[in-house]
């Protein structure tokens, strides 16, 4: 056979294949094919909310529950000049529905060629995306979470549908209408030749009270758009400004409430949104005007009855074992035993900070001779309650400090026998307090304690400064920084599951909580509120400096409502029954339990009274 | 160059298998496929659906001022059109209907019985304006001019492939078979209608190129997600695109047939 033979075989060959797949379309044995650059299609779909955001007060066509509704009505624009809501990130699916641009490509194994995951890039405002495509399971849901979320996803025919958890707090609309944490989303990319349909889902127990379906338009673009950066960067917008300013609005004083009402003709029970706004039957219901306005009125504040529980995720797995999770550098986080547990490991001994409840402590433990082959050296507690020093007496034990049983110190019997407990003072005085029972063995007490702003180590090659933080939850909070590895441990000044516990008998108090909250942000790196300084809260999830953003404006949020209501003279009885953080219950409130949200309410009010 | 005749021979063990896989009667003891579109659909239209309106809220749920035809690519003759919208006018020529027509009835709030009408039509009913499409995989009956005008629907298999499904099951075995499928329907023969309630125009000549596709959320809920592009050379200078989902309901319990409302 010839070359020009078997140039010409080949190119029958290939014609013959062409006509047998019909549309001379890339062989694509898993699904669609979704590679390529993808654009909004000319703006036309849901154009009058501009770019996705929606003008001041229109949340119609949205299912929110009341907390999403009071949240939103709160939310001044203002916020955007806080250096930490400057550059923030878009969550999934708010980043499909503005104009733009995103591209999409594959990730496959270099020899097998099996599919491994579907990467996604947005035009903003968004880090690259990955969906997982090879059958790998969702992080648990003490795992940090990011704009995009952690993302797995399957063909559907001419449909790849993708399920997706961890998404941070983002937003609906760009207006205050806010997705919360606990979203999850399910997207469905259906591809009609040149153009792609994108279908989603979002279900919020906190924010919506049913699933959110809706669509958006996008074409196919030939060529690369060449526009897949949008620089930002945090900086001074209010010189001076108070770090304990957020700008928020009273519920019923929005003073942009009716602009959108008022300039679309929309009647407001239809601008405030909530589930009965997406059926049909709403358009009758809007017939009787007065009706329809009296009962717009009744959504403008919270309404009457008990206080709503939280609907979040517990992210303790509650399974009797501890979990280890890298942070990141030389820190882990256990979760299991009551609060959270860090430990930085390296060459010398590990340094732990908190013990937990104590229930767990041996396979605490255990779980930290997995993670350093040395023995624990520091545990350092950054307050005294009950789940955070329950572990000290056996993590001491099963400690040593090297450092504190050489040289001349060997004259003292016990000197570096187990592990050396710092603390600041404190709670070294709250724990031995006379006349009360000691809430552990002494053992476990505090032998190392400080009285200053900060105590520094330089412990396993990096640098640790633990930082005194007054009249928080307690008058002995501390936070300790990790420096090289870029993590903070915060104690209950920061928990992902509830209110802060304000022991105002110990000296807590509502706006030492809050400066504590603005030291930590004081500390934090982030890009676009995303990765950077790692937080590992009291309670709950891995977070970074947006959590704690959003934990710091709750606060202040809730402290100006009820120093407002005090203003005008109103008793604690009075401030319960406005039910001023309405918005926030859902998400972390509880009305059994240990820390109730009116005992939160009741401290928020005693401590700015003092 | 034995190297390449290698080549060439494998290619060509390749193309016979391949053009045997999909070659008609290659395989002859393969069944006939289904030669109704009722038995070839992919998945199960039919039922009772209620519309989501969450996209254009404020264009779909409330009628909208007049002149409002922000997002809509109008020419400069359809707006002088859209700017005169008497909805009085219309009441008084009994043309209540203009906003229920086909481009623009499934984005009208509403709920929706679909049913197979025969083996080779699928019926479309909508409670909001009473209206009923008839969607033909055979042939179209009628002359339309009428406000659903002529819909011709066909099933779709677009897994990359471009390959009707029986061919993959001929030719592949159901291994390979894509899952799901798109109905694509589209409608032209449109009585003059408009796309927005508020009196934006769309002509007889519109053509509105839809596709429905299903699918189901992991809490059960089932979706029909219906994408539609009209195209007027009268009145829109490019293509109106728009898409819409609707939820599937377990009965007709909310079904509520009321008349077309023109305000």
């Amino acid at each position: 056979m010839t070359r020009s033979h078997a140039l010409l075989m080949l190119a029958t060959i290939v014609v013959a294949a062409t006509l047998a797949f019909g549309q001379g379309q890339a062989y694509h044995p898993l699904g669609i094919d979704l590679a390529g650059y993808w654009s909004q299609f000319a703006r036309q779909q849901d154009v009058g909310l501009g770019t996705a955001a929606g003008e001041l007060g229109d949340y119609g066509g949205v299912p929110i529950s009341d907390a999403g509704r009071l949240s939103a009505l709160a939310w001044s624009a203002s916020r955007l000049t806080l250096p930490q809501h400057q550059c923030v990130g878009y969550v999934t699916p708010y980043v499909f529905y503005g104009p733009g641009y995103f591209r999409v490509w594959e990730e496959r194994d270099p020899q097998t060629q099996e599919l491994i995951a579907i990467k996604m890039r947005p035009y903003a405002a968004m880090p690259d995306r990955t969906i997982w495509m090879d059958g790998r399971s969702h992080p648990p849901a003490y795992a940090q979470h990011t704009w995009a979320g952690f993302s797995t996803g399957k063909y559907e025919g001419n449909i790849l549908t993708v399920y997706t958890t961890h998404i941070k707090k983002g937003q609906f609309r760009a207006n205050g209408l806010a997705q919360s944490d606990q979203a999850t989303v399910v997207e469905h990319f259906i591809r009609h030749g040149e153009r792609m349909t994108y279908f989603s889902v979002v279900n919020d127990p906190v924010n919506l009270d049913e699933p959110f379906p809706k669509t958006s338009n996008l074409v196919h673009v030939p060529n690369d758009p060449n526009s897949w950066t949008m620089p930002c960067d945090d900086g001074e917008i209010i010189p001076g400004q108070p770090k304990d300013r957020v700008d928020n609005y009273l519920w019923g004083q929005h003073p942009f409430l009716h602009e959108f009402v008022d300039r679309h003709k929309v009647p407001l029970l239809g601008a405030l949104g909530g589930p009965e706004t997406i059926y049909p039957e709403f358009a009758a219901k809007l017939a009787d005007t007065n009706a329809a306005d009296a009962a717009a009125k009744t959504r403008l504040i919270p309404a009457p009855g008990p206080a709503q529980a939280s609907r979040a995720v517990d992210p303790d797995p509650h399974d009797g074992e501890i979990h280890v999770l890298p942070v990141q550098g030389n820190v882990y986080m256990l979760v299991g035993d009551g609060g959270n547990i860090a430990v930085q490991a390296g060459n010398e001994g590990a340094m732990v900070v908190d013990s937990g409840a104590g229930r767990l402590s041996d396979k605490v433990i255990a779980a930290i001779r997995t993670i350093s082959n040395k023995p624990i050296q520091f545990v350092i507690n950054t307050s005294f309650h009950p789940d955070h020093i329950g572990g000290n007496a056996k993590l001491h034990a099963a400690g040593v400090d090297p450092e504190a049983n050489g040289g001349n110190l060997r004259t003292f019997a016990d000197a570096g026998v187990g592990a050396t407990m710092l603390s600041h003072l404190n709670v070294l005085k709250r724990i031995s307090a006379a006349g009360t029972v000691a809430p552990i063995p002494a053992e476990g007490w505090p032998t190392d304690t400080y009285t200053q702003g900060r105590r520094r180590k330089l412990h396993n090659g990096e640098a640790v400064e633990i930082f005194y933080q007054p009249n928080a939850t307690t008058d002995g909070n501390s936070i300790v920084h990790f420096r090289r590895s870029d993590v903070i441990v915060t104690g209950d000044i920061f928990n992902s599951t509830s209110y802060p516990l304000i022991d105002v008998r110990a000296g807590g108090s509502v706006r030492g909580e809050i400066a504590a909250l603005n030291n930590i942000l004081d500390k934090t790196v982030s890009w676009r509120q995303e990765g950077g300084t790692m937080i590992i809260p009291g309670h709950g999830r891995l977070s970074n400096e947006w959590e704690v953003t959003e934990y710091r404006d709750m606060m202040v949020i809730i402290r100006d409502r009820v120093q407002a209501m005090m203003s005008k003279g109103a008793t604690l009885q009075q401030v319960l029954a406005a039910k001023v953080s309405a918005d926030y219950d859902a998400r972390f409130g509880s009305n059994s339990g240990p820390w109730t949200t009116a005992m939160f309410i009741e401290a928020v009010y005693t401590s700015l009274k003092e | 160059m034995r190297r390449f005749v290698l080549f060439a021979n494998t290619a060509l063990a390749v193309a016979l298998v391949t053009v045997s896989a999909s070659g008609q009667g290659a395989r002859g003891a393969a069944p006939q496929p289904p030669s109704t579109a009722k038995a070839r659909a992919p998945f199960d239209v039919t039922g009772y659906w209620v519309s989501m309106v969450t996209e254009d809220w404020r264009f779909r749920m409330i009628t909208p001022p007049k002149g409002d035809y922000l997002g809509v690519p109008l020419n400069q003759e359809a707006r002088s059109i859209a700017d005169r919208w008497d909805p009085a006018k219309d009441e008084a020529a009994g043309e209540q209907c203009k906003s229920y027509g086909a481009a623009n009835i499934m984005r009208v709030p509403a709920r929706l019985h679909i049913t197979w009408e025969n083996d080779q039509t699928l019926k479309l009913e909508t409670d909001a304006g009473m209206q009923t499409r008839l969607f033909y995989f055979g042939t179209p009956q009628g002359q339309g001019g009428t406000w659903q005008g002529i819909s011709k629907a066909s099933w779709e298999f677009d897994a990359g492939f471009g390959l009707p499904a029986e061919r993959f099951d001929r030719g592949f075995g159901t291994q390979v078979r894509p899952q799901g499928g798109t109905m694509k329907a589209v409608t032209t023969r449109l009585r003059p209608g408009y796309l927005r309630k508020n009196g934006i125009p769309y002509s007889a000549e519109a053509v509105v190129t839809e596709y429905f596709d299903r699918v189901t959320e992991p809490n059960g809920d089932v979706y029909l997600v219906v994408t539609m592009t009209v195209e007027d050379p009268m009145y829109l200078s490019q293509p109106y695109m728009t898409s819409t989902s609707f939820r599937k309901q377990a009965d007709a319990a909310r079904w509520n047939p009321t008349p077309c409302t023109s305000r």
